[in-house]
């Protein structure tokens, strides 16, 4: 990342991290000290987050400080900016790979059973970064059939092994 | 050290059977292939391995992860010379040299001695890991709740200096942050359930093996797909077992990234990827030719190789004599051994001495492993580097999905891998380095209770935090190493040291 960008990413990280430090801390303070069971002070559960959200809010504060004297504040988005972060190719395949890791393993896993989860997103990942949606199916239909045998196989293959020969539990 | 002797030659006669051998050698060469990956670093590897291996027993499961970390730290080599991309972080020097070798039509020649730097690199950390373990074990015995708590805020702090050595200011902010995260559950003296609020899952706590999958496996995921392809150089792989007389002459360049790699290893939290940096670059300073690094050198390979791998068995130091790790795949490490019953940390010295001896003999058999796998099979491993990225990407998050269930069965724990795992993106993209917020997560469970014990046996007084000895020494060194990141300091102390010069010239 350039510097400049850098010093615009920092300041956000700094507007996000301080207040952060503040909540830390002032959840910690407001901990119970257990006076009515008559337990020795020091032993309080607040004393250690108390400690770090005063570190991580000064250190923060010195984020914020650095970034600001880097014309950090500066941040420069605009319709153009966010139009161009969207359109690069690069952003889409995370967003991409965000998504399908998601829906696999915060929506399906659980739901339906771990072999069936398992073979539909190894087919989706495998297809969706393959698959030209400009050419034909039927000039692609190798990809398709590459994908849906690999879906086969890395879920049936995990699902044994790891239930079978290490005796794990699956989701 | 006779005992010590006794105690290793015991270990090792106790693994040299069929089926420990055989454990060794598919498990060096699963951490090889894992090694030479791009996405899947040795850290996920030894973190995967644990799930995997936790229904065994503790010499076998150990020795297994101990071969997986060997094998992946070395196996990332190859991707380092093949395509220019690191197999694991720890490779990055490697890359330096090695793929301008390949480029030359070099590439065996440079696999050759990679392998070679890695062997007698583990060997130097591992006669190292027999030497200052049990020394370090007995001196850490004198230590008290003041000294871990310095202890654990100096890991933090030279962590987040030597994994951010341009902005360590990013490299405390993620220790702190990792220190938070341990915090968040039921705490031990009074079951007060901290940020939990009102979260049932929450309350008890974020599992280290979960976070670190995320951080360390689903990111690296993430940064994989963001680009479409690499590209594999074709060069013939002709002969790749090197020649003595062409590893003798760089015997001292090997003896120095050995010791080097060693001590960073020993170092919390800084792991193998500074120590292959800070041997290459101590190794093109004191060479002869320092104009051939960067296009080719076969010194400056040596030493990043040797460096990186004397690093694995200098981090196993600091786990097995003070249960802090030194490095994040030590850190899994050390979740293992926990796992397992074995306590590491001051007390083994007591509660299992031979367990020391153990973990040398296992780091030889692995070493031993690593040299004979990565002179063989050389030209048919290189062809799962030609695997595409979308083909291999979705079974390594199935791998990371089933690692970070396995142990408790509970879906909360994918939760949180994915969730580390766009926190560590995110990181990565910002220059934040992962490694001290993972090893903030482990030092935290040191630093809570002796936080409160010491102040429990104080009555609340700071006083012993900087009169003890031993904790003195501790906090003057967090201090300096806090201090000589500062410009004003460092100004102040060049021209004090100009001051001196001035003083003795007269």
């Amino acid at each position: 990342m350039k510097e400049s960008n850098m010093a615009r990413a920092d300041f956000v990280t700094s507007i996000f991290l301080t207040p952060f430090g503040l909540f830390i801390l002032i959840v910690s303070l407001n901990m119970p000290r257990f006076e009515e069971h008559n337990v020795n002070p020091y032993s309080v559960p607040g004393i250690l987050p108390a400690f770090l959200g005063a570190i991580i809010t000064f250190l923060g504060l010195v984020l914020f400080i650095r970034s600001i004297r880097q014309r950090g504040y500066k941040l420069g988005i605009g319709k153009r900016a966010v139009i161009g972060f969207f359109r690069d190719q690069s952003s889409r395949r995370i967003f991409l790979t965000l998504i399908i890791s998601l829906l696999y393993g915060l929506v399906f896993l659980g739901r339906i059973p771990f072999y069936l989860a398992t073979g539909l997103f190894v087919f989706a990942f495998v297809l969706i970064f393959e698959y030209q949606f400009k050419e034909s199916f039927a000039s692609q239909r190798k990809k398709v059939l590459i994908a849906l045998i690999m879906s086969i196989l890395v879920s049936g293959i995990v699902t044994a092994v790891f239930r079978y020969v290490f005796l794990v539990n699956l989701p | 050290m006779f005992e010590g002797l006794q105690m290793f030659s015991e270990a090792l006669m106790g693994f040299l059977n069929p089926k420990n051998i055989f454990d060794v050698l598919w498990a060096t060469q699963l951490g090889i292939i894992v090694g030479m990956l791009p996405g899947l670093t040795a850290t996920m590897g030894v973190a995967l391995m644990t799930t995997l291996t936790f229904k065994m027993a503790t010499e076998n499961a150990v020795i297994i992860l101990v071969c997986m970390y060997i094998g992946a730290i070395y196996g990332g080599s190859r991707s380092a010379i093949l395509l220019n991309i690191p197999g694991t972080p720890a490779n990055a020097a490697t890359a330096v040299d090695g793929y301008p070798l390949a480029k030359q039509g070099r590439a065996g020649e440079a696999i050759g001695i990679s392998t070679t730097g890695s062997f007698l690199g583990s060997v130097i950390g591992m006669f190292m890991l027999a030497f200052f373990t049990p020394l370090i074990g007995n001196f850490a015995l004198k230590f008290q709740s003041y000294e871990f708590f310095w202890l654990s805020i100096f890991g933090i702090v030279i962590c987040g200096n030597l994994t951010a050595p341009k902005d360590p200011l990013k490299g405390w902010i993620a220790g702190f942050l990792g220190l938070f995260v341990s915090t968040i559950g039921m705490e031990n003296m009074h079951a007060f359930k901290r940020f939990s609020f009102g979260w049932h899952a929450l309350t008890g706590g974020i599992s280290l093996l979960p976070a670190m999958v995320g951080a360390f496996g689903f990111a690296e995921i993430i940064m994989v797909m963001k680009f479409p392809k690499y590209e594999v150089v074709k060069t013939k792989i002709e002969r790749v077992v090197p020649r003595v007389k062409d590893v003798l002459k760089y015997w001292k360049t090997i003896i120095r990234s050995g010791i080097v790699g060693t001590f960073i290893g020993a170092v919390p939290g800084v792991g193998e990827d500074i120590a292959a940096w800070v041997s290459y670059d101590l190794a093109r300073r004191s060479s002869k030719h320092p104009e051939e690094y960067g296009k080719g050198s076969i010194e400056g390979l040596i030493s990043a190789e040797t460096g990186n791998n004397a690093c694995v068995a200098g981090a196993m130091i600091p786990v097995l004599s003070l249960a802090i790790p030194g490095s994040a795949p030590a850190a899994v490490l050390l979740a293992a051994m926990f796992i397992h019953g074995v306590r590491p940390g001051p007390l083994i010295m007591i509660e299992f001495p031979s367990f020391i001896y153990q973990v040398v003999a296992m780091v030889l058999l692995a070493t031993t492993a690593m040299l004979i796998l990565g002179l063989s099979m050389v030209k048919s491993l290189v062809k799962v580097l030609t695997i595409p990225r979308q083909k291999l990407m979705p079974i390594v998050f199935v791998l990371c999905v089933v690692g970070s269930f396995a142990l408790q069965a509970r879906l909360f724990d994918v939760g949180v891998m994915i969730t580390f795992g766009i926190i560590g993106y995110y990181m990565r993209e910002m220059e934040y380095p992962v490694a001290p917020l993972v090893l903030g997560i482990i030092l935290g469970s040191i630093l809570d209770p002796n936080l409160r014990r010491a102040l429990i046996i104080s009555d609340g007084s700071l006083a012993p935090f900087f009169t003890r000895p031993i904790s003195l020494v501790v906090f003057l060194i967090t201090l300096l190493t806090i201090l000589s990141k500062m410009k004003w300091f460092q100004r102040l102390i060049s021209s004090v040291v100009q001051g001196v010069k001035v003083v003795f010239k007269r």
